[in-house]
């Protein structure tokens, strides 16, 4: 019995101790913090605000950079009235005594702002640390009451992150379309991973100039996203064209969907073009046209003749007449065709037997080919009408800063392939002629899988690669980008320009281009908050892109997919600076012709006013009626 | 008579003009001018405007005639460190447009809370030294986040 009292008296001994150590150690901890109190509040401040907004540590790094001018500041007085080094190391430590000596006097603000110049830096520094710490102690199961604590703590922050993204796309100058150094702004960053952390997402204008796919559902934000990108593109190559003297930017946008929703993007994206200074923005085939006949007359033979669906097998035969007869009709002297008239006009045997007269071998040809000239006059005659007038009569793509490319793909399907042929040759050669200024060229096209018949997608890739010019393409799907899973990655893994993938119910493939990354998982015991040295742990690869975040993204919200990185980012509405660009020069450029000489007034009165002129003008409209 | 189209029409120098804009300036103009009025109206007038519409009737003509307008570039932004005398005075004097056309409440709010805060600091008798750096860290805290307030810089 008196072993048994003993045990429970050695027990209760040893809990007493424990908890008085614990109490001790406490107490300890608490003193600190009161004793350096100053420091404990900018440390707190800056975990609360971390923890409410979902930052990264990095944005606690960050200010605790930028509040160190304000130590500069205040160790450069001290310095100037220390006037030694001694007295300049010991200044803070009098200063914190002074405050303590203000709080007892009841001067709390005296306090600290005594204290503030060397306890806000050190604060936010150490809550970078401390909330990195906790961040990684979550990830890898240190800390957390529950299992599921990891998975509950990544969604919460993601929540505030996007929160705090979307409070700050609201902010007009955070999110410009393009900063002054060159890069084009797309957003507030939500999240990065792999990528360095920066508040708002900006990618160089350069990176337009390579490839780039965007992948997203409709309704996800894909329309505000590649408006967005083309405009701050269009300024930021502008601007670099002004300063460094780089090539003017030249910016063909194919829609190839269609429909009144093209109008509507067609002006909207000419409204936000305008004020970043692409004066000239004309949208086809509405408002204007180019010519398909200022092509070379190589390229227009071989253009013509991809424009017409040919066969295989015996058919073959008659396609090699058709390009044989169609390099004879546009290689004619004296020069190739002006017009689509003009063109068919050739089509007829006495016209190219004239042209021949004097090249007997090229007579020769024409003689077999003249009994097929009849079906090849009649299958381009139907072509051109099809086309319409917009690609027979106008000028050429450098007559404009930008274009916008209007093509029913989804009504016309056959006709747009046949259109998408030939604008993609014409900007080719506006991207390769010789003598004409050179244009820094982004080809952009919306939905291209509408039209991508003639022209593969990877080989409209190949091409702009091999041109110089820059490609954007995107797609509703994953599935969308090609007709084949190797051409998709065909297309996809040579997007150096980055991937911007936005809501979508089949991420994936697009999110194992991002790689995967490197995540400890671990079944060693915890105890008392660390590791101990039973179990094991080992490297794990988890996604970059995560492809559940990607699914479950709303409007607005993308991720840049690049390098092997990935950040989230919520996407800004597209909106130029309201200032307006600088004035017109006082010399004006357009000279209206003086008016012609006008006879004397007629001796017969006029009745006076509006209503006599409704014959010159119409009938007003009231609105009008009220102006006049 | 040499004019640019827009003056003479009384409007703006903006492609984003509307068709219908265009023609009620025309048409006021018009009314008031054409040679078949009573008074015999300002034929040259008129025919200056009448010229103008032509010139300005679709959107794509306003763009061309914008364009040809626009020869001068547009102000660019410096590179950083290279920031001559000219373009610092334009960036200044284009200060006060930024802060209209941004967020100007937002911007009295935050420049009212840093000046406070100034002030308590100045007045709480810390001494010099830190009372200077205080401070200093306030103004580099309003001149971070005053940017988010203003408009962009024309031209971004």
């Amino acid at each position: 019995m008196r072993i048994f009292w003993a045990y429970l008296q050695l027990r209760v001994l040893v809990w007493l101790l424990r908890m008085t150590g614990r109490l001790l150690a406490v107490a300890a901890l608490v003193a600190l913090l009161v004793a350096a109190a100053p420091l404990t509040l900018a440390t707190a401040i800056g975990l609360f605000g971390a923890w409410l907004r979902g930052w990264p540590p990095a944005r606690l790094w960050h200010a605790a950079a930028w509040a160190l001018p304000m130590t500069a500041v205040y160790l450069a007085g001290r310095a100037v009235q220390a006037r030694t080094w001694r007295g300049l190391a010991l200044a803070p430590v009098h200063d914190w005594s002074t405050g303590w000596h203000d709080v007892s006097q009841g001067r709390v603000v005296a306090a600290f702002v005594l204290a503030a110049p060397l306890t806000v830096p050190a604060g936010l520094a150490l809550a970078g640390c401390l909330w990195a710490w906790r961040i990684y102690a979550l990830n890898t199961g240190l800390s957390g009451k529950t299992a599921t604590a990891p998975v509950v703590f990544d969604a919460r922050q993601w929540r505030r992150q996007a929160r705090a993204a979307r409070a700050r796309i609201t902010a007009p100058g955070t999110v410009p379309l393009a900063d002054r150094h060159g890069r084009v702004v797309i957003g507030a960053v939500i999240r990065s991973v792999g990528h360095r952390w920066q508040p708002s997402l900006a990618i160089p204008y350069l990176a337009f100039g390579r490839h780039q796919v965007i992948v997203g559902s409709s309704g996800s934000g894909k329309t505000n996203l590649m408006i967005r990108t083309w405009a701050g593109w269009y300024a930021a190559a502008l601007a670099a064209h002004h300063q460094h003297g780089k090539p003017r930017p030249l910016l063909v946008v194919l829609d190839c969907k269609g429909g009144p929703d093209a109008r509507v993007k067609a002006d909207r994206t000419r409204r936000l073009l305008h004020p970043v200074g692409a004066g000239r923005v004309a949208v086809w085939p509405d408002e204007a046209a180019v010519s398909l006949w200022a092509l070379p007359p190589r390229d227009l033979a071989v253009t013509l003749f991809q424009m017409v669906e040919t066969g295989t097998g015996p058919a073959a035969y008659y396609a090699d007449v058709m390009q044989a007869v169609l390099t004879l009709a546009v290689t004619a002297p004296p020069s190739p065709p002006a017009d689509g008239a003009a063109f068919l006009d050739r089509l007829e045997p006495g016209w190219l037997e004239a042209a021949y007269a004097a090249d007997p071998p090229r007579l020769a040809a024409l003689v077999s080919a003249k009994r097929h000239l009849g079906d090849i006059s009649l299958r381009y005659r139907t072509l051109l009408d099809r086309l319409g007038p917009a690609l027979d009569h106008g000028g050429t793509l450098a007559d404009a800063d930008a274009w916008y490319f209007i093509l029913e793909g989804t009504r016309e399907r056959s006709v747009a392939e046949a259109q998408a042929l030939a604008l993609t040759e014409l900007v080719a050669h506006a991207a390769t002629a010789p003598g004409t200024e050179p244009r820094a060229i982004l080809l952009a096209c919306d939905d291209y899988s509408a039209v991508s018949g003639k022209v593969p997608l990877w080989s409209l890739y190949e091409r702009g690669r091999s041109l110089g010019i820059g490609v954007q393409v995107s797609a509703q799907s994953w599935q969308g980008l090609g007709a084949t899973e190797d051409e998709r990655y065909r297309i996809a893994a040579t997007a150096d320009g980055g991937i911007w993938l936005l809501r979508t119910p089949y991420p994936q493939p697009v999110c194992e281009l991002a790689g995967t990354r490197r995540v400890i998982e671990t079944a060693t015991k915890v105890i008392g908050g660390m590791w101990g040295d039973e179990g094991s742990s080992r490297v794990q690869h988890a996604w970059t892109a995560d492809p559940g975040i990607a699914r479950s993204l709303d409007v607005g919200q993308a991720g840049y997919l690049h390098a092997g990185g990935c950040t989230w980012v919520q996407v800004a509405r597209p909106r130029p600076s309201p200032l307006p660009l600088p004035p017109p020069p006082r010399q004006p450029v357009v000279v209206i012709p003086p008016p012609p000489a006008v006879a004397e007034p007629q001796t017969t009165p006029a009745v006076a006013g509006p209503a006599a002129l409704d014959d010159v003008f119409g009938q007003p409209t009231p609105a009008e009626g009220t102006r006049a | 008579m040499t004019a640019d189209p827009f003056t003479v029409l009384g409007l703006p120098a903006d492609p984003g003009l509307s068709d219908e804009q265009v023609r009620a300036a025309w048409r006021s103009i018009a009314t008031a001018t054409h040679p078949d009025r009573a008074d015999g109206g300002d034929p040259a007038r008129y025919a200056a405007a009448s010229a103008a519409y032509a010139a300005l009737r679709t959107p794509w003509a306003r763009s061309e005639v914008y364009a040809d307008l626009m020869t001068q570039p547009p102000p660019a932004a410096p590179r950083a460190g290279r920031l001559p005398a000219r373009q610092l005075c334009r960036r200044v004097l284009l200060v006060p447009a930024r802060v209209w056309h941004g967020k100007p409440s937002h911007l009295l709010l935050r420049a009212l809370a840093a000046s406070l805060l100034a002030l308590a600091a100045v007045r709480s008798g810390a001494g010099g030294p830190a009372e200077a750096g205080v401070v200093a860290g306030l103004a580099i805290w309003l001149a971070l986040t005053m940017r988010g307030d203003l408009a962009p810089p024309p031209g971004r």
